[in-house]
């Protein structure tokens, strides 16, 4: 090998990378948008699916929230707006629901949308075969959850096509949210034909798909990190949707993401903690909250006889969330733009359906989430009194993220304040923590839940005694009744149902039989020129239908 | 030569099938299962879920299966992307890593070289201390530093190259001059060592006194002598540097394979784990073979041969 032509070319290359580079720069044009109807976002996770039937994650569920629809689509504020029905007939006591479906509603590829694609979709995403993990949310459809478990076949879902037009759904018993539940991607129609033709390549890429919702998907190989949403023009309502083209960029570090936006390359970014600290008065300054609670469970099981008993008292339940300064945590230690707790169910989820106050200040207890520590140093002092002990030693189970260490060194902090209470961390693995959560090695545990679709009973059932997920084993006659009735007896009552909910949540946070911490939230920079985003904290997160760049 | 290749690549495969084997029972000892929406599915529906994939076996039959797939070609279908083939999500995401890494250890190796020989031929001057610091630098400052530096100043402030993306040639430059910095460091350390000493052997006296140039002397002589060693530099670190970085991918938004083989073990995904080191080992056995191939070349006093060990 001669050594002069090598560096030779070294050097000629050199040059023209540098070259080449500068001409790169210079052609990538400045996208702010500017009344172009295009705008450039961001994600921070890689798409992973584009099969209705087996997204589980919020960047799926958002891209086929805005490139598929369902019966409804869920507007503001949780609202219910119209989708593909036209009509809907309630009857047999909340049982039974017969939907109309708009005649010209089409999908992409020119086939219409029917009642059938909607039988298809349903019976695919039960079918124990698909392994749908999101399979569950059927459950109260008939035979749902036979169906799910491999007990009947697939065919006896309750759900009919009646012609091309008309769907006939039947339930087990009546589910208040079930209008909500049809915005939810996992209950949106799925076009046989395509399903088939792509077999097991279906969603696996922007063109193994087809799309009935405002936008078309393009440009996702299915490992890429960026993708386009292209405005739908067989979409039936085309003449709402002002935006052209929404281009998405997978973005995972913070940094990169504001470095991209203070460069005019993209139009939205998250913020880290630090970021947030130096952008909070930023006029682009957004936080968008999460329907996801971080909350504390105590465990009335414990193997240690005297934690149990302690866990069992309501004054030391008391005092280890009184004794929490969540003002403090959610301002110095966290710092994201997550939010105080104001009890169990989150808040900006679901508003009362005749003054409009949100869930939280109905159902507000005051006790429940306040810092108080000389209140707390003292109902302590009577709890250790009352179970008869001097000292206690509780571990603390905790995620080992940076976020959760910092979490759970607070926490101690706090508690260690107590006199005769010693607390140890314990930060495993989320799947460690999950599976120890559930068989119920632990003292104390941070978890946190995130609600499924806009109603506070994605919430509140899962304190119920025989919920699997109330890890602590909280136990209330009253709050299992409360609860009962909400899913029964008052199911097609909207106003008791409510009460039943709010009483729950007050029972819940009366009984301290949870300490909730805060609310996750995600600070973003948004230009103020995109209007029109609409944004829940729930379910599918972003429904750009309506917006649009002023 | 020939019967020491068909040996070679004998053990290769032998050492993929233990590879593949320790990886298998290691990750089946991981906590946790490859479902995504864990948290809120109950026992039995994680159990009927689990016997699609054929989680329910035992995992000595699930090992058997995925062997026996092997053979036929297949690395199974990814978890995290839901029904995405491993070998194409391998494929597809290691183009951009390798070409990342080409082009770093391509930059890296030649300034290297030059800076390396520069400290040597004029050894205890401030140009070889300023090509030490530079080198002591290249090894201290982690890329993603460096790749948060570069990104800053050179994509943000100058605006001379794009920020992050992956959409053309341009592109590139930021991640692959963060990445070569190690390279680099390496080099230039390496090369200057050994063109120390062999500047002050006796062939070199010979060649000085004979009247060769300066220039002569370095590039006919002491460089090309240096440079044999360097082989087996080059070798790690073209696998380390195309293997991908998971932090310089991510700031620079680059769909590489460096993130995917960590998430794939955060998540269970243990498709993607099996084919993903699958891939490196072999990457990694092929460079080896490479090197010492390419050692026999151009060095004559080592031989390579069959027997003899």
């Amino acid at each position: 090998m001669n050594l002069k032509t090598a560096a030779k070319v070294t050097v000629v290359a050199g040059a023209s990378l540098l070259f080449l580079a500068a001409c790169g720069s210079n052609n990538s044009s400045s996208s702010t948008g500017k009344t172009k109807q295009v705008a450039n976002l961001t994600e921070t996770a890689e798409l992973p699916t584009m099969d209705i039937s087996k997204s589980t994650d919020v960047v799926s569920s958002d891209a086929l929230n805005n490139t598929n629809e369902g019966l409804y689509r869920i507007g503001k504020n949780g609202s219910i707006t119209p989708g593909i029905a036209k009509a809907t007939k309630v009857s047999n006591g909340g049982k039974t629901y017969t939907f109309t479906l708009r005649k010209n509603a089409k999908w992409s590829n020119g086939d219409k949308v029917t009642a059938k694609d909607f039988v298809y979709g349903w019976q695919r995403t039960v079918n124990p075969k698909t392994a749908s993990q999101y399979a569950y949310l059927y459950s109260g459809i008939k035979n749902a959850d036979q169906i799910v478990n491999g007990k009947k076949a697939v065919s006896t879902l309750g759900i009919k096509a009646e012609g091309d037009y008309k769907l006939v759904v039947t339930l087990d018993k009546p589910i208040a949210y079930f209008k909500k539940l049809m915005g939810f991607i996992n209950f949106f129609p799925q076009n046989e034909k395509v399903v088939n033709k792509y077999g097991s390549k279906y969603g696996t890429t922007s063109t193994a798909m087809v799309y009935n919702g405002p936008y078309k998907m393009t440009g996702w190989t299915g490992s890429n990190l960026s993708w386009k949403l292209v405005k739908n023009k067989d979409y039936w309502d085309a003449k709402s949707v002002k935006m052209k083209q929404l281009n998405f960029q997978v973005v995972k570090e913070n940094s990169t993401g504001l470095n991209l936006f203070n460069s005019g390359k993209v139009d939205d970014t998250t913020l880290s903690s630090q970021q947030v600290k130096n952008y909070k008065t930023n006029k682009n300054y957004k936080v968008r909250q999460t329907a996801s609670t971080f909350y504390l469970e105590l465990n009335r099981n414990d193997s240690n006889k005297t934690l149990a008993k302690a866990f069992k008292n309501k004054k030391i339940r008391q005092a280890l969330s009184l004794s929490i300064n969540r003002n403090e945590y959610v301002n110095t230690v966290l710092g994201d733009g997550s939010k105080v707790s104001k009890g169990y169910v989150s808040s900006g989820l679901a508003n009362n359906p005749k003054t409009g106050k949100d869930f939280v200040d109905d159902a507000y207890v005051k006790s429940g989430v306040e810092y108080n520590m000389t209140k707390a140093k003292k109902l302590f002092k009577e709890g250790m009194k009352e179970i008869g002990a001097k000292s206690l030693t509780i571990k603390l189970l905790s995620d080992d993220t940076d976020k959760a260490k910092q979490s759970s060194e607070y926490i101690q902090g706090q508690w260690q304040k107590l006199s005769g209470l010693k607390v140890t961390n314990n930060n495993v693995p989320f799947k460690t923590r999950l599976s120890r959560s559930t068989s119920g090695n632990f003292d104390t545990v941070l978890s946190a839940w995130n609600a499924d679709f806009t109603d506070p009973i994605s919430f509140l059932s899962l304190f119920t005694s025989s919920n699997t997920y109330n890890n602590g084993k909280y136990k209330s006659a009253a709050y299992d009744k409360y609860v009962a009735n909400a899913e029964g007896k008052d199911a097609n009552n909207t106003t008791a149902r409510w009460n039943d909910m709010v009483n729950a949540e007050k029972t819940l946070m009366n009984d301290q039989g949870v300490i909730p911490v805060y609310q996750q939230a995600t600070a973003h920079l948004t230009r103020t020129n995109l209007k029109g985003i609409i944004y829940n904290t729930a379910g599918s997160l972003y429904n750009y239908k309506y917006m649009y760049v002023k | 030569m020939r019967k020491y290749l068909l040996k070679r690549i004998f053990y290769l495969f032998l050492t993929l099938f233990i590879v593949a084997t320790v990886t298998f029972f290691l990750m089946k000892l991981m906590p946790g299962t490859p479902l995504q929406n864990e948290a809120k599915l109950t026992a039995s529906e994680k159990a009927s879920i689990l016997a699609q994939y054929g989680l329910d076996k035992p995992v000595w039959l699930q090992y058997f299966i995925y062997i026996g797939g092997i053979f036929k070609g297949s690395l199974g279908l990814s978890f995290q992307f839901s029904d995405q083939a491993v070998s194409y999500l391998i494929g597809s995401r290691m183009g951009p890593s390798m070409q990342l890494g080409g082009q770093a250890l391509l930059v890296g190796v030649v300034l290297g070289i030059i800076l390396g020989a520069i400290g040597a031929i004029r050894k205890d001057t401030w140009a070889d201390r300023v090509a030490t610091i530079l080198s002591i630098l290249g090894i201290a400052v982690p890329s993603f530093v460096l790749a948060i530096l570069l990104q800053y100043y050179l994509g943000l402030k100058l605006g001379l190259f794009p920020v992050a993306g992956w959409s053309g040639f341009s592109y590139t430059i930021l991640p692959t001059l963060a990445l070569a910095a190690s390279p680099l460091a390496e080099t230039a350390r390496f090369i200057r060592t050994d063109m120390v000493d062999v500047l002050s052997s006796d062939y070199i006296e010979l060649a000085k006194a004979k009247g060769l140039s300066k220039f002569g002397i370095v590039y006919h002589h002491a460089l090309r002598n240096s440079l044999i060693p360097m082989v087996t530099l080059i070798g790690p670190l073209a696998a380390a540097l195309m293997t991908g970085s998971m932090v310089v991918e991510n700031i620079f938004s680059v769909p590489g394979i460096g993130e995917q083989f960590v998430k794939s073990i955060l998540v269970n995904d243990y498709p993607t784990i099996m084919g993903v080191t699958i891939f490196y080992s072999a990457l990694l056995c092929l460079l080896l073979l490479l090197t010492d191939i390419i050692y026999g070349i151009i060095d004559p006093r080592i031989r390579l041969s069959g027997n003899g060990d």
